[in-house]
């Protein structure tokens, strides 16, 4: 089944909010005839007023950039998954494909990682292969230690520390993550159930985590040596 | 050239990204949302090295089995032959991975049609310059690691050269090898210079480093979007009149290279 199809069936049993968006399923006669609203998740109130409340609209995905690229603060968003996506708007989309389009701009591929999770075809990357595969710079990852890794998950991952993906991936095959708030994380922000969103999932550790790793196996390093 | 259209098949272009500067990524997602337009394929996406979706991910939002990929990249090296081959796990022109048959297509920047684009953009920028008195200069990165990396803009150069255009000169120039960039002023004899960066972006090299290289700012500034307006031509520096464009892949035709490098992929690789 096509993604926006999987997608559309989704909504269709309740499915409302991915990451920090809420999505609103409209009757066909509301909502300028679109299907489908979004917004922050946090101006889902302001959804069901007139004029949505004041929330800026934008018809079709096209902003959907824009909106995820900078944080209120002005902040590059260069992880999708961070949870400081900015508020203040409404976009009316209009069928199925254009949910589907303004998600992938929004959290790219995470439609699909959890359309493959559901199927079981998700291939998780754990991270001393992800760490392997480094080269360049980068390649001084590879040393740090177990709890070295272990430690950055804690203070790297999670809401706390702006991120709503749910991690997947372990040290190694053998090596599961250590119990945190951020290895417990559901990848769903806000109260909302778990079976009414669809979850972030992380598949792989990000650059910026791959990053960390590089620093922290330095200091490492650096400690021993000295 | 047009192409005919391709229903049943996903366009995925690659492109580098980064985790510093948004405009980065711009002209990538710029170029998907114009062949999107066409509808000539049933989807186009983007992913990236340093941004989201990873190569890794990309094929997880692809509904298509046969899927075209596109590196929009500058020039072939480290990440035309050694980075997408490997994240993408192909082995050939064209691989089976995932139930999916990928078609790997050469870099936009080795096109011949590149030679229109780097035409277009110095007239668009120094339409009143008489080329007689003109020294095009293109300009890249550079670096001792890979010599494929300045061979896309040296052909640029030797085609341009050959095009019959007019420039008094045509050089090529770099920012971290001989010749460089910097010393533009020394490499031309003509009283006017019109430097064309060979990036796909107007990044961190483009926009913010080579301007400093050039004269024109006296250090690294803000990202394009972070500006309230893109500096004027010309600039009036080391005794010449300076035109320094943007980089030449957030041209707007660069979308029908890379179309041109999907009938091209078909002519060599696909029986029609």
């Amino acid at each position: 089944m096509k993604i926006a199809s999987t997608l559309e069936k989704l909504t269709q049993n309740g499915i409302k909010q991915i990451g920090e968006i809420r999505i609103q399923t409209n009757s066909q006669t509301s909502a300028l005839n679109k299907k489908y609203t979004l917004c922050h998740w946090q101006d889902a109130g302001l959804m069901r007023e007139l004029n949505f409340g004041g929330l800026v609209i934008h018809e079709g995905s096209d902003a959907a950039r824009e909106i995820s690229t900078y944080a209120e603060d002005g902040a590059y968003r260069f992880t999708k998954g961070q949870v400081n996506l900015k508020r203040g708007w409404v976009m009316l989309l209009a069928d199925a494909e254009e949910l589907r389009q303004a998600l992938d701009l929004f959290y790219p591929a995470c439609l699909g990682l959890f359309v493959a999770h559901q199927n079981g075809s998700l291939d998780v990357e754990n991270l001393r292969d992800k760490l392997n595969r480094q080269t360049g710079m980068y390649r001084f990852a590879r040393s740090i230690s177990d709890a070295g890794a272990q430690d950055l998950v804690r203070k790297v991952c999670g809401p706390a520390h702006q991120c709503a993906k749910r991690i997947l991936w372990k040290i190694d095959e053998s090596t599961p993550l250590e119990d945190s708030e951020a290895s417990r994380f559901n990848g769903i922000s806000g109260d909302v159930p778990e079976n009414e969103a669809i979850p972030l999932l992380c598949r792989e550790a990000c650059n910026h985590f791959v990053s960390e790793c590089r620093r922290v196996a330095k200091a490492e390093f650096e400690q021993k040596a000295g | 050239m047009s192409i005919a259209p391709k229903p049943h098949s996903a366009l995925v272009i690659v492109g580098h990204g980064s985790t510093e500067n948004p405009d980065s990524s711009t002209p990538y997602f710029d170029h998907a949302g114009e062949i999107r337009r066409r509808g000539l394929f049933s989807e186009v996406h983007c992913c990236f090295w340093k941004e989201e979706p990873s190569m890794r991910e990309v094929l997880y939002q692809v509904d298509a089995s046969e899927v075209y990929i596109v590196p929009d990249f500058i020039s072939e090296g480290y990440f035309t032959q050694d980075v997408i081959p490997r994240e993408f796990g192909l082995s050939g022109p064209t691989t089976e991975v995932g139930g999916k048959t990928l078609h790997y297509c050469l870099p936009v920047g080795i096109h011949p049609h590149m030679t229109d684009l780097i035409l277009r953009r110095a007239r668009e920028d120094a339409p009143e310059t008489d080329p007689a008195e003109t020294t095009l200069i293109i300009t890249g990165h550079g670096t001792g690691l890979n010599q494929n990396s300045t061979k896309a803009i040296r052909d640029q150069v030797d085609l341009i050269a050959a095009s019959g255009a007019g420039y008094a000169a045509v050089l090529d120039a770099y920012m971290e090898e001989q010749p460089f960039i910097a010393e533009w002023d020394k490499l031309s004899a003509t009283p006017n210079v019109i430097v064309v960066p060979f990036f796909i972006s107007d990044g961190l090299h483009s926009y913010q480093d080579i301007p400093v290289l050039l004269g024109i700012e006296p250090e690294v500034g803000p990202a394009a979007s972070q500006r309230e307006v893109f500096r004027h031509n010309p600039h009036h520096l080391r005794g010449k009149t300076l035109y320094y464009s943007s980089a030449i892949g957030t041209e707007r035709l660069l979308a029908d290279v890379i179309l041109d490098q999907i009938s091209d992929f078909d002519q060599t690789h696909k029986s029609l």
